[in-house]
């Protein structure tokens, strides 16, 4: 920076390299003056000799401050500043209009048209210096708004980038869809809402002779609930239950659960339903915390619900579950959902529900489970009106060929 | 969501009104602490003007009634709405909060209780 400028005189820029004014004057006199003045300040000058020309260079060079004289051929200085304001990629240049009287209403007018401050032909080397100064001062604060304003637009895109990325690894711990075991037949839709959700399903083997289900639903908002789901889901594995378990026993594994998984400080807990079919006896047994998406559809299209009201894991340590039992049938259908498919809201706010829910099973009864899946959920977002529903909406379903 | 405090005989009635959810968890749990520093024995949930408890909200009551129960109190409920009542219910809230019609009921109840 030129020594004339003194250290006691405030920082008017955030870069290092020396700020750019753009000087539009169509008088050749006037206009060297002025730059050699702006030079010995130690600043870089560019020169156009009318608005046109200077709006251009405005463009290209996007200079920290701009100084405009009024009347000019082409485009005048109100004009370019008009024309500045209404340009989404330069409406924030600094804008100094010059006028040869000091009179109000081209004051006013100069204002009114775009212009951020004034320079008389005949002010003087301090004036000049004192508005420059200003004006500079100004543009440096607009640009460090700017570039604050695209950091925070790149981190937001980063952390969404983050966000598919765990998303995309919740899916990972989805089964996949099949026979699980000779005549089970495992099929699933999977509709995260928005956010990361904590919704989470699992089916498998638990050894040669059961099969063991589950949904779980983590509560709250956010990537917590999801982190929450995903170690849940890892406890919930059939080589780790057995640590804890001799027997494929829902409600001994609830008990133990609920062990694991207290209340969180935050009051945050987990909903969870688990099935355990046995292949030899044909009986299946269950247990429920708190949750309540689950349906059998029998071969005949009886619909029953197979949930109780019980306490959310984690409400009442010590807690014990009850077991219940019920025997499948050859054909017969069991259905696993979150509440966010029987709870999906019309714009009315009315929930589509469960015997809504249970109406449209019915008069899916003949239709395959793999179809039968992907329309129910069209159904709810039908009655829901948008693709996306507030909340995490699953559906895992089994049909016993046996 | 608005909480006021409402002492009565042997127990402290805190009025809700509004929407008991993620939202206004730190409200909640505000009042309820509260209430717990000044060392009272029975807090009675007045949900009459309470509309709808979401999933975080089903946690905020279970915490709270964990609380006061570490500190020898009681918690019981008041008055919910039909729509909050049967969400109450599928989570079996009344198991650990008891619910009554009025607070003479929920005053007497916990009396017999204790």
């Amino acid at each position: 920076m030129n020594p004339e400028i003194s250290s006691t005189q405030p920082a008017t820029h955030v870069s290092h390299a020396p700020a750019t004014i753009l000087l539009v004057d169509d008088e050749p006199v006037s206009r060297l003056s002025m730059a050699a003045r702006l030079k010995r300040m130690g600043l870089r000058v560019l020169e156009a000799g009318n608005g046109k020309e200077g709006l251009e260079i405005l463009r290209r060079e996007r200079p920290d401050l701009t100084i405009l004289d009024w009347v000019m051929p082409e485009m005048d200085g109100p004009t370019v500043c008009e024309l500045v304001r209404r340009d989404p990629a330069i409406l924030s240049s600094q804008l100094i209009l010059m006028t040869s009287h000091d009179q109000p209403e081209q004051i006013a007018e100069g204002l009114a048209r775009g212009a951020d401050d004034f320079l008389s032909k005949a002010a003087s080397k301090q004036e000049i210096l004192a508005r420059v100064q200003s004006g500079l001062r100004t543009a440096s604060l607009l640009q460090s708004i700017e570039s604050a304003r695209d950091q925070l637009r790149a981190k937001q895109e980063q952390m969404e980038d983050e966000l598919l990325s765990a998303a995309g690894y919740m899916h990972s711990l989805l089964p996949r869809a099949g026979e699980v075991a000779p005549g089970i037949h495992m099929s699933w839709t999977y509709r995260p809402s928005l956010a990361l959700g904590g919704d989470l399903f699992n089916c498998s083997r638990w050894d040669d002779r059961s099969i063991m289900f589950y949904i779980l639903d983590a509560s709250g908002h956010g990537v917590s609930p999801a982190l929450r789901a995903a170690s849940f889901a890892t406890f919930l594995r059939a080589e780790n239950l057995r640590h804890f378990v001799t027997a494929n026993d829902p409600a001994a594994i609830l008990a133990e659960a609920n062990r694991h998984y207290p209340l969180t400080e935050e009051g945050y807990y987990f909903t969870v339903w688990i099935g355990s079919f046995d292949r030899t006896t044909h009986q299946l047994r269950y247990a429920t915390a708190g949750h309540g998406g689950a349906v059998i559809q029998r071969r005949n299209g009886t619909i029953e619900w197979l949930t109780h009201a019980h306490l959310p894991l984690g409400f009442e340590p010590e807690s014990t579950y009850e077991l219940k039992t019920t025997q499948i049938e050859d054909g017969d259908r069991v259905i696993l959902m979150s509440d966010g498919v029987y709870e999906a809201p019309a714009a009315t706010g009315e929930v589509w529900g469960t015997e809504r829910l249970a109406a449209t099973l019915g008069a899916l009864r003949s239709t395959a489970l793999s179809d039968v899946l992907p329309a129910m959920m069209a159904e709810a977002e039908r009655w829901h009106g948008a693709s996306i529903f507030p909340d995490d909406a699953a559906l895992l379903g089994l049909e016993f060929r046996i | 969501m608005q909480i006021k405090e409402r002492p009565v005989p042997n127990a402290v009635i805190l009025d809700l009104h509004g929407d008991l959810t993620y939202a206004h968890r730190d409200l909640f749990k505000a009042a309820v602490e509260t209430l717990r520093q000044k060392g009272c024995r029975h807090m009675i949930l007045n949900m009459a003007e309470v509309r709808f408890v979401d999933s975080s909200g089903l946690g905020l009551l279970a915490l709270v009634s964990q609380n006061f129960k570490m500190n020898q109190g009681k918690v019981s409920m008041i008055r919910p709405q039909s729509y909050v009542r049967e969400i109450l219910g599928l989570a079996n809230i009344p198991k650990l909060i008891p619910v009554f019609d009025n607070e003479q009921d929920a005053l007497n109840g916990i009396a017999q209780a204790a």
